[in-house]
């Protein structure tokens, strides 16, 4: 899919019109997974600057640039699947700016698709009820175990996972936002999931905790699975969203490009390259 | 310690898991648009540069910015940064036994040649002791072996370096742009004799380093004190001395005679994440001579010398276009001192009109020609607040400490800047100052009041800030033989201040505590019995000293006691003309007796004129130097 790099290469390669509104899928990795969502806006408009496009400005005493990012990626976590709506100033050549903007980023974020806002269209915000994640494990995970756990999850009606905020522990229930669920036939196993948008959001983490939960209990059926969570499954060593979209036949519509994507794409995407961003010539 | 290998592999997969648990981890991860990334292995000498401070307040530092740049531009030098853990990292590291590491490559830094630190203040000295721990370096630098890193240490406190000098192998004072180059030659002779299985005696590199001219290597030269007196305080300095013969008796300060030969910064590093300053800094000038005698800055880069108008408007179009920055600061001593400001600005205004770009000028004077200055920089943007800097509170004040503006002109100033639209002026000021009465303290709130009065006929919400610092008497100044004041006489002033102004409507008084001077001013003027202090605090978990969060005097107290020095004999008391100073070896160009005349003046209340156009005072510095003041100011008068 997307992390391809000749598919990307072939997405942004021609002109691909022009626009003064343009709607852009991009890349959040290696190092720049830890830059908060603040900090990354600022990231863009300095490459949109150093890049020289044409970004309009707001009116005012203190004009802010027209960069709009409908969703912040909480820290720590990688992404194939980011979305930000560019507005310009006249109108430009797609492509070549698109290809301009990537060689201004530093390492870890690229533009991997774009394109112009049509005239009426939804909101970007309206496209992305769904995203689509990606749960790198280590080896040491057992591979038919968590396929086990991510088969039980699906069949319950109520997951109940806890989760921690400023302290607090209440529970919430995994199952109503959780879509899908699948498991990849490699030695270092990954678990795909997609996930409703809800208020407060599902994090990926919470997914982990739900399958961890699973794990114990199907391995073990008489233990209290809430104390022995995570105790036989290791945490994942990444977690990546991998895109997102509206909801659409037990898969997703990809806010950019409309194509249909299952669960099961979140596993197109190259591992080491959320975990390394590609053009960071150290390798850190 | 003896193994000749430096380590090579990066901490990155032990430090990666850390990095959740911390705050703004972004601050670890390097990576930012125009970092330099070199293959030690290609390397003939390797530098870390270290910021004693976090990411935000070290990385805009315009000294390391240009020394990464002067040192990697060199094709087998690899410099590299890092900066001091926050105490989350800190503690973790500890826990996890992963080292001090640069941000390029996350190597550790013992995978360096040279630790060399900037330390821009006295209340960095903890977090300098603290990156060494973490890096595995021994603190004391006579318990370094043939093979540990060099240690350097550079920036203003490299001005009296003795209370630091057990922990440095070698102490650089004045411009680095030539000094860290000729330096780099000797440590890739060191490295080479190192790789080739025959390792220099670490005396014998030490003996190399000092024959760099303006390195003070602490370790040879010996500070020796007089008798106890019978009435308490301590053992009085009678010399540092050399230990043997060969070594120069004091050390000259380096000097860069011309600044367009050295356009630094070209690539400015471009934050992941927000710091204190984010802009394309260019230094417009080096040096002052209005002759502030608080100021150390002023004193110690003396001679001025300008950059042309057509480097500083090259450098400042490259610097955009490298970095995409919205901000340019024209940076200074005095900013609006430059004999082409005017036409700077204008033309730096005009070409950058409608691309949302900002011009900041720091450190201006109190007078209407920078209000001017300020209405051409914020032609596009919104007027809001304005700073200035009196320092002293009335007009007799003023005279003490050279700094020349007349109530009259300072309340004309503020008239023109609110008939011009500012909405908000900031006043500087500091108390505490030498011959300082209630009456001089007093007057800072009735300026303040003054100015508000003229605020008010403006613009009913028009307000004016006070802000008051404790004055900290600094080494190579006519006020380094002060007395300073102790917190208690400090609060009892601003307690003064703010009775004065309160019910003042739009009038605010903002000061800080005056607890973290008290460290201040001990580790200025301190002597090398004061480095026991700063190890001790250390060990009693002094960190980020600069940080009224992070700061506490009990402790550096409890240090002080442990020590057994006396505070009261290094902070409040005034020193005499013959005493011996700590850092009478280290050489600014400044002539001891123009200084000691300077003083006299300043308790007399008797001003002195800028050199730039009125006749030369001799100072010292230009004929020390043999170098004359480079400026397009006329001698009559301004350009």
């Amino acid at each position: 899919m997307t992390l391809d790099r000749s598919a990307v290469d072939g997405r942004l390669a021609g002109d691909v019109g022009t626009a003064d509104r343009v709607r852009v899928r991009y890349a959040k990795t290696g190092r720049l997974r830890f830059v908060s969502a603040i900090d990354l806006s600022r990231v863009w408009e300095r490459a949109l600057r150093k890049a020289g496009l044409p970004i309009a400005y707001s009116e005012g005493f203190t004009p802010h640039p027209k960069v709009s990012f409908p969703d912040a990626l909480p820290l720590g976590y990688a992404s194939t699947g980011e979305y930000a709506e560019l507005g310009f100033a006249e109108p430009i050549t797609i492509g070549p700016a698109m290809r301009a903007l990537n060689d201004a980023f530093a390492g870890g974020c690229e533009v991997l698709d774009a394109r112009g806002v049509l005239p009426g269209e939804r909101r970007l915000s309206k496209w992305l009820g769904r995203a689509l994640w990606c749960l790198s494990y280590p080896p040491e995970a057992d591979r038919a175990a968590l396929t086990a756990a991510a088969e039980a999850v699906l069949a319950g009606d109520r997951w109940p996972v806890p989760r921690e905020r400023k302290g607090e522990v209440t529970e919430v229930d995994l199952r109503a936002p959780l879509v899908d669920l699948a498991v990849s036939d490699e030695d270092a196993p990954r678990v795909a999931a997609l996930l409703d948008a809800s208020e407060p959001p599902l994090r990926p983490t919470e997914v982990h905790a739900g399958l961890a939960a699973a794990l114990s209990t199907t391995t073990a059926p008489h233990t209290d699975h809430s104390a022995a969570a995570g105790s036989t499954l290791p945490k994942p060593r990444l977690i990546s969203r991998t895109a997102q979209g509206a909801p659409a036949d037990g898969g997703l519509r990809e806010a950019l490009s409309g194509e249909h994507l299952a669960v099961t794409a979140a596993f197109d995407a190259t591992r080491e390259e959320l975990r390394l961003d590609r053009r960071d010539p150290t390798g850190a | 310690m003896s193994t000749t290998e430096r380590p090579t592999r990066s901490v990155w997969p032990q430090l990666e898991p850390l990095l959740s648990q911390v705050q703004r981890p972004a601050r670890y991860v390097g990576g930012e648009d125009n970092a330099v990334v070199t293959d030690h292995a290609d390397a003939d000498s390797a530098w870390l540069l270290l910021y004693p401070d976090t990411y935000e307040v070290g990385q805009p530092n315009q000294g390391v910015q240009i020394l990464y740049e002067v040192l990697n531009e060199r094709e087998s030098t690899v410099a590299e940064r890092a900066f001091t853990p926050w105490h989350d990292l800190d503690a973790l590291l500890r826990a996890h036994g992963v080292p001090l590491f640069s941000l390029e490559q996350h190597l550790p830094a013992r995978a360096f040649d040279v630790l060399a630190f900037s330390v821009a203040t006295e209340l960095g000295a903890t977090n300098l002791l603290s990156c060494l721990d973490l890096a595995g370096v021994p603190l004391r630098a006579d318990q370094r072996d043939d093979d540990d890193p060099v240690v350097l240490i550079g920036g203003h406190v490299a001005f009296n370096p003795e209370p630091l000098a057990p922990f440095a192998d070698v102490v650089a004072p004045g411009d680095g742009e030539e000094f860290v180059l000729e330096v780099d030659r000797v440590i890739t002779r060191w490295r080479r004799a190192r790789e080739a299985g025959q390792p220099w005696p670490r005396a014998e590199l030490l003996a190399a380093l000092a024959r760099v001219e303006g390195a003070y290597v602490p370790g040879l030269y010996v500070p020796r004190y007089g008798p106890e007196p019978a009435t308490g305080g301590m053992a009085p300095l009678r010399e540092t001395a050399p230990i043997r013969n060969g070594l120069p008796t004091a050390i000259p300060k380096r000097t860069v005679s011309d600044l367009d030969d050295w356009p630094y910064p070209k690539h400015t590093l471009v934050p992941l994440t927000e710091t204190v300053h984010e802009r394309y800094s260019v230094e417009i000038f080096r040096g002052c001579t209005r002759g502030c005698r608080f100021c150390q800055a002023g004193m110690i880069t003396r001679p001025v010398r300008e950059r042309s108008k057509e480097t500083i408007t090259e450098m400042v179009e490259h610097g955009l276009a490298t970095t995409g920055f919205e901000e340019v600061g024209l940076l200074s001593l005095s900013s609006s001192d430059h004999s082409e400001i005017q036409e700077l600005a204008t033309d730096l205004v005009k070409r950058y009109e409608g691309t949302a770009t900002s011009l900041s000028l720091p450190s201006t004077r109190v007078d209407a020609f920078n209000v001017e200055l300020a209405d051409e920089l914020a032609r596009e943007g919104r007027r809001t607040g304005l700073t200035f800097a009196p320092e002293g509170g009335t007009d007799r004040m003023r005279a003490v400490i050279n700094k020349m503006v007349a109530e009259e002109d300072l309340l004309r100033t503020a008239e023109t800047a609110f008939a011009g639209g500012w909405r908000q002026l900031k006043l500087y000021f500091m108390i505490g100052l030498p011959t300082e009465t209630d009456e001089d303290v007093l007057g800072v709130a009735d300026l303040g009041r003054k100015v508000v009065e003229i605020g008010r006929r403006y613009g009913k919400k028009n307000r004016v800030t006070l802000s008051v610092g404790g004055f900290v008497p600094k080494p190579h100044t006519p006020f380094q033989w002060a007395a300073q004041d102790p917190p208690e006489e400090l609060r009892r002033k601003v307690g003064l201040l703010k009775q004065r102004v309160a019910g003042e409507r739009n009038l605010k008084l903002s000061y800080a505590d005056p607890e973290p001077g008290v460290v201040e001013g001990l580790l200025a003027r301190g002597d090398r019995r004061v480095a026991e202090v700063i190890q001790r605090a250390y060990e009693l978990g002094a960190r980020f000293d600069g940080w009224s969060e992070c700061f506490s005097l009990e402790r550096w107290q409890q240090a002080i006691d442990e020590v057994g020095l006396d505070r009261d004999w290094y902070v409040t008391r005034e020193r005499g003309r013959d005493e011996v100073l700590p850092w009478d070896h280290i050489d600014a160009g400044l002539d001891p007796h123009w200084l000691w005349e300077d003083w006299q003046d300043a308790q007399r209340g008797r001003a002195l004129e800028d050199c730039r156009w009125m006749p030369c005072y001799d100072c010292g510095v230009c004929i020390g130097l043999d170098l004359e003041h480079q400026t397009g100011h006329l001698p009559d008068g301004r350009a």
